[in-house]
């Protein structure tokens, strides 16, 4: 029984990460209808400029504040330089574009940090365990779960509860209408395609202690993402979140129950809701 | 005889109901128009009759067979095409193989994994026809997507004809059209229709009185009246529901 | 219209012989280069099929380029004595019954669902052939000895590297015919408008379902055929093969040589390998200069290259004709 408990508890703090990841990736896909491919070398940006960070000063908050701005910054320039100019030439363009990307980005880690996993050590208190419900379990795991909910209560406040949300909602649901109502569109598409980039870049620094930093690491969660996006329906916020918990517990009992299938097990997932429900769980169906 | 019989159709989207019970008879190589008020359900009915929607209840029989649960190509092979408002052809690939589309398809040379079409003396043949029918045989060889308005218009028109059907749906043919070439438009529909079933939707008036020789009016989701143009330009309640709706 | 057919014919017949008379002219190496061009070449063109022709982006073709490798690989490992031929028709059956299976689930998905399914099924085939160690060899693959060819009165020995390249070349170069003649057949016109309007097809009676499974199934036993060879030439086989870098690969190759023309891929191929070849020599960070090339590619020329060459062309074309094309017009 403790077991499972323990088993429960990974379960949700990898959904936690997997929401940081994905929910960047839902809201610029959702925008954009941009497959972003280099969406997790972002996150795995994050974790290496963490390093550097904290290296230099041993602060985690203080990480956790600079890299997801510079992400910001290196999202919105991609945007604005590489992305805008082939839209033009449709999805597949897009999507091909961020493909190359993910490719350099890949690499220029591998040249610049070398091709090893780096480990990041925290200090304090979040290296310790407490005692929950009788089970000795990791801070760190909890202070992973916590972050996301954060992230995740504020995601919603801005989407639904502001006029910037109110204006991207819109700029989703017709572009050019929006436009003419004197809105920059492209600049706010600029700025969420960053805010992205800066959010899969958070959960690179949070991840960085948690798993391990290596060049391989955006290339393990990427399709573990678009599987969440794509359970959850494309572009839904809920549909994120309730895909994230879904995958995140099944891979965690997963490796409980049969460890040999763990990977495969979420891929018939993907594969059973999409044949049934083409658009994903909280989806909306096209006609 | 009739060759389409719609029964009692219902159609409603997420409870907007946008069919209440519509009844209509086709005759056989009858001219047979749609009319009435934007937002009446006529596009509507036209995409339940060729498949597009499932209707939520109601019978659709053509030539005697209950169509309701077929999907588009297989009614499509019962002898039926229809044409689209929104001009809906294949962009980059060329005017003769828009049509020859078709006309491959109605001869059954589909999926073929060893014919080529180009070697096929009948299926030219037939395409070369329709090509001169609708007015574009001089620009065969130009991609659909290059071609003016109008003349994207007339292919529609001709893919329409491309499989051979006894019954012809038409919605809006000569949409954004100017004067001209909707009179144009009326000339080539009449030719290449001639000796086919005719069901058509249109707004000008110009266009259903020379080609109709009967009237159907769509309003709020049901048939008002169904009969001869004299009759229906006379008819009292259609005249209530067109200034009751436009003005 | 025939004028420019029987250039075609030429050109085609004329690359042939080239290629044909290649070992003679070049070191040992190199002919192991061509064999392995003329082995993605096929591979690329069965996925420009899916997308240049069918408008299909697929993320998991790898899948069946592994699945014909693997079937070459566990044949020869497994049953002893099997012959060659037996591994090219099996390797060709399997993927067919594959691509028929994983193509019937999918028909209802298009775009983007599409994608990431045929991306999530490749995943589920690299995590059978990563786990079932027994007959995949899992992370270690697996080693096989080439097959000689007996035919009856002469025995190929296929371990001869310019032998080797012959069988390929005259295999996969009909392979590759096939798959050109597939484009001219109906169905091959039928992909066309699926790529164009899916939608419109099936009011003028096609069944798209039914030409959708028709053209995966094409492509992926053509990729099966291709993965075969792959393991044959490579004389080993391991997950790579079958994983989403190898579905990166063709996609990679086949839009470098341009997803708007037949021969996209074969110049795609030739291009990639020896980019790669070239540029792994000097450096072995090659995979950022892949990526840098594909970005500009995206961005300056998205035809590939083959579209450049055809673009040059209509410029030429256009520069001699022009005066005499005016005085025709007026």
């Amino acid at each position: 029984m403790e077991e499972v408990f323990v088993f429960f508890l990974h379960g949700l703090a990898y959904a936690g990460l997997l929401f940081l990841v994905s929910s960047g990736l839902t809201l610029v896909f959702g925008m954009m209808d941009v497959l972003n491919f280099a969406h997790a070398s972002f996150y795995m940006l994050g974790a290496y400029f963490s390093y550097m960070v904290l290296s230099m000063t041993g602060h985690l908050w203080l990480s956790m504040l600079i890299c997801p701005v510079m992400l910001f910054v290196i999202g919105a320039l991609v945007e604005r330089f590489l992305l805008r100019k082939v839209h033009s030439g449709g999805h597949v363009h897009e999507l091909l574009l961020t493909f190359g990307l993910a490719y350099i980005l890949g690499e220029s880690v591998k040249w610049i940090w070398g091709n090893y996993p780096l480990s990041i050590t925290i200090g304090g208190f979040l290296s310790e365990s407490i005692n929950l419900f009788g089970v000795t379990y990791p801070v760190y795991r909890l202070f992973v779960l916590l972050s996301s909910i954060c992230v995740g209560i504020a995601m919603a406040l801005i989407l639904y509860k502001t006029r910037l949300g109110i204006i991207i909602r819109a700029a989703v649901n017709d572009r050019t209408m929006v436009n003419a109502l004197g809105i920059n569109v492209p600049l706010v598409f600029m700025g969420v395609f960053g805010f992205g980039a800066a959010l899969s870049g958070l959960g690179g620094v949070i991840a960085g202690p948690f798993l391990t930093t290596s060049p391989s690491m955006a290339d393990d969660i990427l399709i573990t993402a678009f599987v969440v996006i794509v359970v959850g329906g494309m572009g839904s916020l809920l549909g994120t979140v309730v895909a994230s918990l879904l995958i995140g517990e099944l891979q965690s009992f997963g490796v409980l129950l049969f460890p040999k299938f763990s990977m495969a097990l979420i891929f018939l997932l993907m594969a059973v809701v999409l044949i049934v429900k083409p658009s994903g769980l909280f989806g909306v169906e096209q006609s | 005889m009739s060759l389409l019989a719609v029964k009692q159709v219902y159609k409603d989207f997420n409870g907007l109901e946008v069919l209440t019970g519509v009844n209509l008879d086709v005759r056989e190589k009858g001219r047979h128009a749609i009319i009435g008020p934007n937002g009446a359900g006529k596009t509507t009915l036209f995409n339940i009759i060729s498949g597009k929607f499932k209707a939520s209840r109601g019978y659709i029989e053509f030539k005697d067979n209950n169509i309701g649960a077929l999907s588009p190509h297989a009614r499509n092979r019962l002898g039926m095409c229809r044409s689209f408002q929104i001009t809906n052809v294949f962009h980059n690939l060329s005017v003769f193989v828009n049509v020859q589309a078709g006309v491959r398809c109605a001869c059954g040379l589909r999926y073929n994994l060893f014919k080529r079409p180009e070697n096929m003396a009948e299926v030219n043949r037939r395409t070369e026809a329709i090509l001169e029918k609708i007015g574009l045989h001089d620009v065969r060889d130009i991609p659909a997507g290059e071609l003016s308005y109008g003349q994207q218009r007339a292919l529609e028109i001709g893919i329409t004809l491309s499989t051979d059907p006894e019954l012809i749906l038409m919605d809006e043919p000569t949409a954004g059209m100017t004067r001209e070439e909707t009179a144009q438009a009326i000339h080539h529909i009449d030719v290449a229709t001639a000796g086919r079933t005719l069901l058509i939707i249109e707004h000008d008036m110009n266009v259903i009185f020379s080609l109709a020789d009967t009237i159907s009016v769509l309003h709020h989701g049901t048939i008002l009246a169904s009969d001869t143009p004299e009759a229906i330009r006379s008819d009292q309640r259609v005249k209530d529901a067109y200034l009751g709706e436009d003005e | 219209m025939t004028k420019r057919n029987t250039f075609t014919a030429v050109a085609w017949v004329f690359c042939f012989l080239g290629a044909a008379s290649l070992p003679f002219l070049t070191s040992r190496y190199q002919i192991s280069l061509l064999t392995e061009i003329i082995i993605f070449a096929l591979y690329g063109v069965t996925y420009n099929l899916l997308l240049g022709y069918g408008g299909m982006l697929s993320f998991g073709h790898a899948m069946f380029f592994g699945i014909g490798a693997y079937t070459a690989g566990i044949l020869l490992t497994s049953v002893t004595g099997t012959p060659f031929w037996a591994i090219v028709v099996c390797a060709f059956i399997i993927t067919a019954l594959a691509g028929f299976l994983v193509g019937s689930l999918l028909l209802k998905v298009k775009g983007t669902p599409f994608a990431l399914l045929t991306l999530a099924f490749n995943s589920l085939f690299f995590a059978i052939a990563f786990k079932w160690y027994a007959v995949t060899g899992g992370d270690d693959g697996l080693s096989i000895q080439r097959p000689n060819i007996d035919l009856g009165f002469w025995t190929l020995d296929t371990s001869n590297v310019s032998t080797f390249y012959y069988i390929t070349l005259i295999v996969l170069s009909a392979s590759i015919l096939a798959c050109w003649y597939f484009t001219r057949t109906a169905m091959g016109q039928t992909v066309l408008l699926m790529r164009e309007n899916e939608n419109r097809m099936q009011f003028i009676g096609y069944n798209t379902a039914v030409s959708r499974l028709i053209l995966f199934t094409f492509t992926a036993c053509f990729a099966g055929l291709a993965g075969a060879f792959y393991t044959l030439h490579f004389r080993f086989v391991s997950v790579d093969a079958i994983s989403v870098g190898m579905t990166t690969t063709v996609l990679l190759l086949t839009f470098i040589g341009g997803t708007g023309h037949f021969a996209g891929p074969l110049i795609g191929s030739a291009f990639y390998i020896y980019l790669q070849d070239y540029l792994s020599e000097y450096t072995d960070r090659w995979p950022f200069f892949m990526g840098l090339i594909f970005i500009v590619m995206v961005m300056y020329a998205p035809g590939g290259v083959s579209g450049i060459i055809v673009s040059g062309g209509k410029w030429l074309q256009e520069r001699f004709r022009s005066p005499k094309r005016e005085i025709e017009g007026t």
